[in-house]
């Protein structure tokens, strides 16, 4: 052989080298396809439309399986204890946030955040927080918050008629309610009055009576836990809440409200049978959208809880101990780009609720919406529920009891003593 | 001597041709049972995967001083009531009506097929929808008709009730195949001699279609009793097991010891307590198979 030929054959071989590894590079990040099981809220279809630009971006493609929430823990721990998950990306609720990292079904995401440079800065502090975010470990990542507010019908507040009905009625003047009392007050004197449902309740027992009691709890100067994390909920104010949330699903809420859900809720605010509705913020987009709702778009507005607070709640995003590293590093490179502030404004413009600071500030942001500033207000004065490691079945021991006092089975004072017992006992396994 | 050879070479033989089938049925079925028995005397949870150490009756002790264990078990054993005699007593009307009907019959068992052939969480589903209190199609006709709306699974007192009559709904065509298969079978020179007696139709149902259709009733009530305690689609899709615990049966609260508790130990437990219980029903079946068999066996 040559020395010509000796350089072409070493030079084709070179190349057909880089072209082999190249191919091997690009084949892998190509043959990577994260899955994540996806609650089916606006969220989930907010990102799923952007999806196609990280996958030009990456080459790694991302399915997204989207359930209700009621089926999302099972189908989630099913995965986790299993040699390998199916699911290689997480979406993890704030209530599962004790639990997950406890059973170590989640990789620590703070050496990985390190190591990319990641800028945890602008997420709100609290939102790290809900998730279990310490000083030494980040098991999840802020996704979006879900913080509880109250969205109501103005034009039934600013109804004359129905401002000198309720003033005739009750001494006082029909305004956006400032205390639970009065906003139950409301809610009744609609229902009777308005011809519509006072309030639209999602009284179905575990997690949807469960977080909608919450508000009512915060919402009465109420709390689960004290500073040092005993149980606070055995209270006057506990007490006075499942009163008046009692009295409200029997008087003020639309029939079945006690096998109700979020969906329900959402059908009946929407079709403009209702008054109002203690619900996620991020609801507001959805009825106030002449689209899909023609009976209330233009008619409703969002307020913190009467009282101040609400219940504060979150998703993060997490990655499974139990897959192949190169998936993880793939997850990794996904959580980074569907949160950078770019992604996240451009989520926020399709109504994303924000956990960064910087996108609640974006003023392409707020000039498409302007309530935004009231759902920081919102998410700002949230309280959590508690969260440690049996959190999902201490709401469902607490929705047990508010469904039985809601329906004649025991009494508001029993229901608050047995909810308090248990969570005592749960949060001493 | 040479039959004692034949005997073991026979024995032998049969023995090889069950192996295969034993083995698979050891795999497939005796190894899950008796993992979900080791499960319910282990200490493992889904936080301590590990089974040991084992911790003997504990988990049923801890279970059996659970009131709420003693509810669901009460509520299943009252549902099951109610929804088998419900199919019953519907089946075999309809039964005897398929009996009398001259044309169409295959259509109409076609049509009592399609229950049958849908799956539950559906059926949960399409009747959540036709009974949503506001805007299902259900009370949407009782208002049609001047009737006031119904809370069908938002009320206590009627969740359960809701709940039996759309497994009543399903299950039934069921029991009607089976009790319209026992009624095709029936000899007739019976009837013929009860009608040379000059017997009503009545009498002839009571004194001789019941007595006779006593050994396939009595397999389609165990069969139906076996299905009910299972129960476990309907109560997840259409209640969550409330309003409170009004229909939270046995399976349901295995399933939140299990998963939502994050016990595994006790949900096995609880699972146990269900498998006893329908495991004695099974015998009860078989024994009255047996029996019906033997009677038919008997017959002049």
């Amino acid at each position: 052989m040559t020395s010509s030929a000796w350089k072409r054959t070493l030079a084709a071989s070179l190349l057909a080298a880089t072209a082999l590894a190249t191919s091997a590079v690009t084949g892998r990040a190509a043959d990577i396809t994260l899955r994540a099981l996806m609650e089916d809220v606006p969220e989930t279809r907010i990102i799923e439309a952007l999806l196609p630009e990280f996958t030009e971006k990456t080459g790694i493609k991302v399915e997204f399986e989207k359930i209700g929430y009621p089926d999302m823990h099972d189908k989630l721990v099913t995965q986790l204890v299993s040699a390998e998950s199916a699911y290689n990306l997480l979406e993890v609720d704030f209530l599962w946030a004790g639990e997950f990292p406890a059973a170590n079904w989640l990789v620590d995401l703070k050496p990985m955040a390190d190591a990319s440079k990641f800028d945890t800065a602008p997420f709100i502090p609290s939102m790290l927080d809900l998730l279990g975010r310490t000083a030494d470990k980040m098991p999840l990542v802020p996704m979006y918050n879900y913080s509880m507010g109250l969205i109501y019908r103005t034009d039934l507040i600013s109804d004359e008629k129905l401002k000198a009905a309720y003033k005739q009625e009750t001494g006082k003047d029909l305004a956006l309610p400032q205390t639970l009392e009065d906003y139950v007050a409301i809610a009744k004197f609609m229902k009777a009055k308005a011809g519509v449902e006072g309030a639209a309740m999602q009284g179905q027992r575990g997690d949807p009576n469960a977080m909608e009691f919450s508000n009512y709890l915060f919402s009465a100067g109420g709390r689960y836990l004290n500073d040092d994390r005993t149980v606070a909920l055995d209270s006057p104010e506990a007490r006075k809440a499942l009163d008046l949330y009692v009295d409200n699903i029997k008087n003020g809420a639309q029939q079945g409200a006690l096998s109700a859900t979020l969906d329900d809720t959402l059908r009946l605010m929407c079709s403009g049978k209702a008054f109002s509705m203690v619900t996620y913020w991020w609801m507001l987009p959805q009825i106030d959208d002449a689209k899909a709702c023609p009976a209330a778009a233009g008619k409703v507005a969002l307020s913190v809880m009467p009282g101040g607070h609400g219940e504060s709640g979150g998703w993060g995003w997490g990655i499974p101990a139990n897959v192949p590293e190169d998936q993880q590093k793939a997850a990794w490179t996904f959580i980074q780009w569907v949160q950078s502030k770019e992604i996240a404004v451009k989520r926020a413009l399709q109504g994303h609720a924000p956990v960064r600071s910087d996108v609640f500030a974006d003023p392409a942001v707020l000039a498409k919406y302007p309530f935004y500033k009231t759902a920081e207000a919102v998410v700002a004065s949230g309280k959590s529920f508690p969260i440690f490691t049996y959190s999902a079945e201490f709401e469902n021991v607490l929705g047990t009891q508010i469904s039985t006092a809601a329906s004649g089975g025991t009494s508001t004072d029993e229901a608050v003593k047995a909810s308090a017992a248990g969570l005592k006992d749960l949060m001493s396994r | 001597m040479k039959a004692r050879a034949h005997y073991d070479r026979e024995w032998r033989t049969g023995w090889a041709f069950a192996a295969p089938g034993l083995a698979l049925l050891a795999v497939v079925m005796g190894f899950p049972l008796a993992y979900s028995v080791l499960m319910a005397i282990s200490s493992l949870t889904l936080l301590k995967p590990g089974l040991f150490p084992l911790v003997g009756l504990d988990n049923f002790a801890t279970l059996f001083s659970d009131r709420l264990f003693w509810g669901a078990l009460l509520l299943t054993i009252r549902y099951s009531a109610v929804t088998v005699i419900g199919e019953f007593v519907l089946g075999l009307a309809i039964a005897l009506m398929l009996k009398r009907a001259v044309r169409m019959r295959p259509v109409y068992f076609g049509l009592l097929t399609i229950p049958m052939a849908m799956s539950p969480i559906s059926v949960a589903l399409i009747w959540k929808m036709l009974l949503q209190p506001n805007l299902g199609i259900v009370n949407h006709l009782l208002e049609t008709a001047g009737l006031p709306r119904v809370d069908w699974l938002g009320n206590a007192d009627l969740a359960l009730s809701t709940m039996a009559f759309v497994d009543i709904w399903q299950q039934t065509s069921f029991v009607v195949l089976l009790l319209a298969a026992g009624l095709a079978a029936l000899p007739q020179e019976p009837y013929e001699a009860a009608e040379v007696d000059g017997a009503s139709a009545f009498q002839q149902f009571i004194y001789i279609t019941l007595p006779m259709l006593r050994p396939v009733a009595g397999i389609a009530i165990i069969i139906q009793l076996i299905n009910e305690f299972r129960t476990y689609d309907l109560p997840y899709v259409l209640t969550r097991g409330g309003p409170g615990t009004s229909t939270e049966v046995l399976s349901y609260f295995a399933y939140r010891k299990a998963f939502l508790g994050l016990s595994l130990n006790q949900g096995a437990a609880a699972a146990f307590c269900l498998l006893v219980i329908i495991l004695a029903l099974t015998v009860v079946f078989f024994l009255r198979l047996e029996r019906a068999e033997a009677a038919g066996r008997n017959a002049p």
